[in-house]
């Protein structure tokens, strides 16, 4: 663990009713990525395009860190907000399950199923209703089960990940999909994702025409001392939560709560959505987030970001584009109408630049 | 005639505009910025077609310097038009066609960077303003190229390289390949418009380097901002979260 992940724990341990657990030793991965873990202090280089790779691979952690809400007493830009740009990412897994984060893809015919208990794993990323599991009307969770299926089965256009197709991550995947970078302005915060980028409102509340609906939904924001709150509507609600396709309807609103530490090294990602089109109640989504520096390795989820051609000089995180159309749209690639799985050779002018 | 102090020379030279500034003095682009003319239909001088309104072009000296296998593949592009528009997939503008496409983009500014977020395709091109070199990896064919911006005086100069050959220039057909190279001249003439010059050269495609000039202006509505616009997912979107019956 790193100088500063000792630090924050021996921290939040002191003050706080602490619920950080030391990651399990039995598994070769929680290894490898405790290790990686490690923050190295890159010394400048001359060669500036090195790979720094060989950093961990999807987060390990196992618990998300208890962050409350209150003032901010770090850091500031010259308009007044807490300064958080920079490189982030989740800290739990990835993307394969929503509420067994690193209990791998039900159903998954590649892989075995984890050796780990439930308990020896990170928790659900739904933290409300308290049981973990989200709180679907019967229609809706016959629908999550269907296209959970259909992940390992394309036959129907609709079972295909829409990220798969380029289209943006979307609400809440973008916070656990690969790392991400925030830019902020005066009146604006920018968020860049590996697939997709957000422009939140800062202090002008009114949202656009419900007539309007989009894959990131239209964003408004506001800092309250250290948590940014977004409310976003106008939501098209196509992305899918991951691979066990959690889904909402066009009907859904959400409220984002950006909770930073006063380390400004950790976030929670608490959103809390309200459908009740698909759901029976609200339910919140967490998601725990940690700070990436150029000290820290590259590895190719969490944090990518290559060093800067910059000779002679301090090492800079160098943001390169991130645009996807691997895979775009029914201009070839895969028919417009309805049904098969796509056979066609690929695509020689395909040319990914963003990670997979 | 006689000679009166009003008319004297230097009475007639116009009074800098002023423009908003950051921080540390340097023009703030910040906005959203759009031009009013037509050139995404076609960069050189032409006259009205079914598919274009005619245009004086910005091209310096109207013609692009194609050589002529190029400008065979030009006129190729310019038949099929329709369909092979890279626009029609709504694959990325590129560069510099995004700054001169009939759709508001913004700037968004930093000292170490300034920010080109498209509506179109909602795809972001980031200037670095903090003294960085392209990257060493010479390569990576970016669909915007990799752009390292420095300021002379007030303007902001912008070097560009490393690009895919998949983007067109204009709905004309003109395009370039990987070998493009562009140098940007970003200027405030005054707090609302922007004079924007470019240098393009490909020695693959043209026979010289070349220039172009648009005006841009800013978007002045109440409560203007940008509309994400993911149009790629047109085609397939329909499916999600699912088809409705």
């Amino acid at each position: 663990m790193s100088m500063t992940e000792q630090a924050l724990m021996k921290l939040r341990c002191g003050l706080l009713a602490c619920t950080v657990a030391l990651a399990p030793a039995a598994t070769a991965l929680a290894q490898d990525a405790a290790a990686g873990a490690r923050s190295s202090a890159a010394a400048p280089s001359s060669a500036p395009s090195q790979q720094r790779g060989a950093g961990p691979g999807i987060g390990y952690e196992r618990t998300v860190p208890v962050i409350t809400s209150g003032p901010w007493t770090g850091k500031r830009l010259p308009d007044g907000q807490p300064d958080i740009s920079g490189d982030w990412s989740n800290t739990i897994a990835n993307h394969n399950n929503t509420t067994d984060p690193q209990g791998g893809i039900p159903g998954d015919p590649h892989e075995r199923p984890p050796r780990t208990t439930r308990e020896q794993r990170a928790p659900s990323r739904v933290t409300d209703p308290a049981d973990g599991q989200l709180p679907y009307l019967p229609w809706a969770r016959a629908k999550q089960i269907e296209f959970a299926k259909g992940f390992f089965d394309a036959s129907k256009p609709e079972y295909l990940e829409p990220l798969a197709r380029c289209a943006p991550a979307g609400i809440p995947k973008s916070f656990y999909w690969h790392g991400y970078e925030i830019r902020q302005y005066p009146g604006y915060i920018v968020f860049l994702f590996n697939s997709g980028a957000r422009i939140i409102h800062l202090n002008n509340p009114k949202h656009l025409s419900p007539d309007i609906k989009l894959w990131q939904g239209d964003s408004r924001g506001h800092w309250e001392g250290n948590t940014l709150v977004v409310d976003v509507g106008n939501l098209n609600s196509k992305a899918r939560f991951g691979r066990t396709a959690e889904f909402t309807t066009e009907n859904v609103h959400v409220v984002e709560r950006f909770i930073f530490d006063g380390s400004n090294q950790r976030y929670n990602y608490v959103a809390t959505f309200t459908d009740p089109a698909a759901f029976s109640r609200p339910f919140t989504i967490t998601v725990p987030a940690r700070r990436w520096t150029v000290a820290d390795k590259t590895n190719e989820w969490h944090y990518e970001v290559p060093l800067a051609n910059n000779p002679g000089k301090p090492p800079i995180g160098d943001h390169l584009e991130r645009i996807c159309v691997e895979n775009n749209g029914g201009f070839g690639r895969l028919p417009a109408a309805p049904a098969t799985v796509p056979t066609a050779a690929p695509d020689p002018a395909a040319r990914p630049t963003a990670a997979r | 005639m006689f000679a009166s102090p009003l008319l004297a020379a230097d009475a007639v030279l116009p009074t800098p505009a002023k423009i908003p500034r950051t921080a540390d003095g340097k023009p703030d682009f910040s906005g959203i910025w759009q031009t009013t003319g037509g050139a995404d239909f076609d960069l050189t001088p032409h006259q009205g077609r079914k598919d274009s309104p005619p245009g004086l072009g910005i091209v310096e000296g109207g013609e692009i310097p194609y050589t002529p296998a190029a400008l065979d593949k030009k006129k190729k592009n310019f038949a099929a038009r329709e369909t092979d528009d890279p626009r029609l997939k709504c694959w990325t503008l590129g560069t510099p066609r995004g700054i001169y496409y009939p759709e508001p983009f913004q700037i968004f500014q930093r000292k170490q960077d300034v920010t080109l977020y498209f509506e179109f395709g909602y795809s972001v091109r980031t200037i670095h303003t903090d003294g960085t070199l392209h990257p060493v990896d010479t390569d990576q064919e970016f669909w915007l190229g990799d752009s390292r911006g420095h300021w002379e005086g007030d303007t902001l100069v912008v070097d560009v390289r490393d690009f895919n050959d998949l983007t067109w220039l204009s709905r004309a057909g003109d395009f370039h390949d990987e070998a493009l190279h562009i140098v940007e001249h970003w200027k405030l003439l005054d707090a609302n418009t922007i004079d924007y010059k470019a240098t393009l050269e490909d020695p693959n495609v043209y026979s010289r380097p070349w220039n172009i000039e648009v005006i841009l202006y800013r978007h002045r509505e109440p409560n203007f901002q940008l509309i994400e616009n993911y149009c790629y997912t047109l085609d397939y979107d329909k499916y999600y979260p699912f088809p409705q019956e």
